[in-house]
């Protein structure tokens, strides 16, 4: 353990969440009490709401179990490394299931009013002004989730005794939202609602120097980077009649390289092409193949994911 | 015997990522590039192929 100066401490009972301003350098216990309790969690740039930790960017860099050594990224455009992942004494966390919400209760049991993480998140993060509207998606602390061979996500029952505990070291200053999951009629926290407890401590520099060093890229925009940098305030959408796109890279344009295969090297081609998929178009098969050897010999992560490594 | 002609379509962003490696000295030109993908690709499918037949599997060419 360590001697890290504990901040400040909370109990959230079943049912609720709290809200807790995290500053860059700060960490966020979210620990187990009796133990089996699944945690919701989101959180926003504490300067900027619209900056908010997305599951979809964190699942496609760490995949569907995220947990030591990873962080939790924020949305495109701003695509950035807002907390790192820095003890997991479980190792099991989930990405793939969204919040529960009353719908899902209503529908699949009949519940006309229920604990619920998307409703818990909306209460604790109203303190601050935020809406309903304004919950995304949870990252799942000690939530046991698989995929089925059908590819539908499934959850099961967790393991977790009481102490384990997750840490999330803030690397900007956040508005951190852990809630109790509501769900009490699913496995997710073994048919039970349980308290979980919350420190904020001050991260030391054993701490920090653990933390791996993330590019810093053009594409990492900010508002000041928008064309329309304004957040609407009005509910109805209408036309601005002096849009003009300006899609980036547009138009598409297509240039033909001619290029020649000697006898050996068609051979050579027509023993590997995708002719399942391009059948006799020759050109598609060997653009598929150039990009194809490019992702193999090149790609530092895997295809369609940012890499993450700083050079 | 005659070369067989291919022509590859691409556009200005794939036109780009290849042009950068080409920048980065793994080939002298497109061409060369399109042709070094060409025997690398095959090599690796081929010693693929060996290892499975080694092993008692045969996959396609993926």
């Amino acid at each position: 353990m360590t001697d890290r100066q504990i901040l400040s401490e909370f109990v959230i009972e079943p049912g609720t969440g709290k809200a807790i301003e995290l500053l860059k350098g700060q960490i966020l216990r979210v620990e187990q009490v009796e133990g089996g309790q699944c945690a919701d969690f989101n959180c926003f740039n504490l300067h900027d709401y619209k900056e908010f930790m997305h599951c979809g960017r964190t699942r496609t860099v760490h995949g569907f179990h995220p947990t030591k050594g990873t962080f939790m990224w924020s949305a495109p455009p701003r695509e950035r490394a807002m907390l790192y992942i820095l003890e997991d004494t479980v190792g099991r966390n989930d990405v793939l299931f969204p919040r529960c919400s009353a719908y899902v209760y209503e529908a699949s049991y009949g519940f006309a009013v229920h604990t619920n993480c998307h409703d818990i998140q909306a209460e604790a993060q109203r303190e601050y002004g935020l809406t309903p509207d304004d919950v995304h998606d949870s990252f799942n602390l000690f939530m046991c989730t698989g995929v089925d061979e059908d590819g539908h996500a499934f959850m099961t029952r967790q393991t977790t005794k009481p102490g384990d505990h997750v840490d999330l070291l803030a690397l900007m200053d956040v508005l951190a939202v852990p809630n109790v999951c509501g769900a009490d009629v699913m496995k997710t926290s073994n048919f039970a609602l349980k308290p979980l407890k919350l420190t904020v401590f001050a991260a030391d520099d054993a701490d920090l120097a653990r933390v791996p060093k993330t590019p810093t890229l053009a594409s990492q925009r900010t508002p000041k980077d928008f064309r329309n940098p304004t957040i609407k305030t009005d509910r109805p959408l209408r036309r601005d009649p002096a849009y003009r796109a300006e899609f980036p890279n547009t138009p598409i344009v297509i240039t033909e390289l001619a290029i020649s295969l000697s006898p050996a090297e068609l051979e050579m081609f027509n023993a590997v092409k995708r002719r399942d998929i391009y059948g006799e178009d020759d050109a598609a098969a060997l653009r598929d193949l150039l990009f194809s050897w490019w992702e193999e010999r090149f790609l530092l992560a895997h295809a369609g994911a940012p890499a993450i490594e700083s050079k | 015997m005659a070369e067989t002609v291919v022509k590859l379509r691409l556009n200005q962003q794939q036109l780009e990522l290849i042009d950068r490696t080409i920048a980065q000295g793994v080939a002298p030109d497109r061409l060369a590039l399109v042709r070094l993908a060409l025997h690398e690709y095959a090599a690796a499918r081929k010693a693929q192929g060996n290892q499975a037949n080694n092993s008692g599997k045969m996959e396609g060419a993926q």
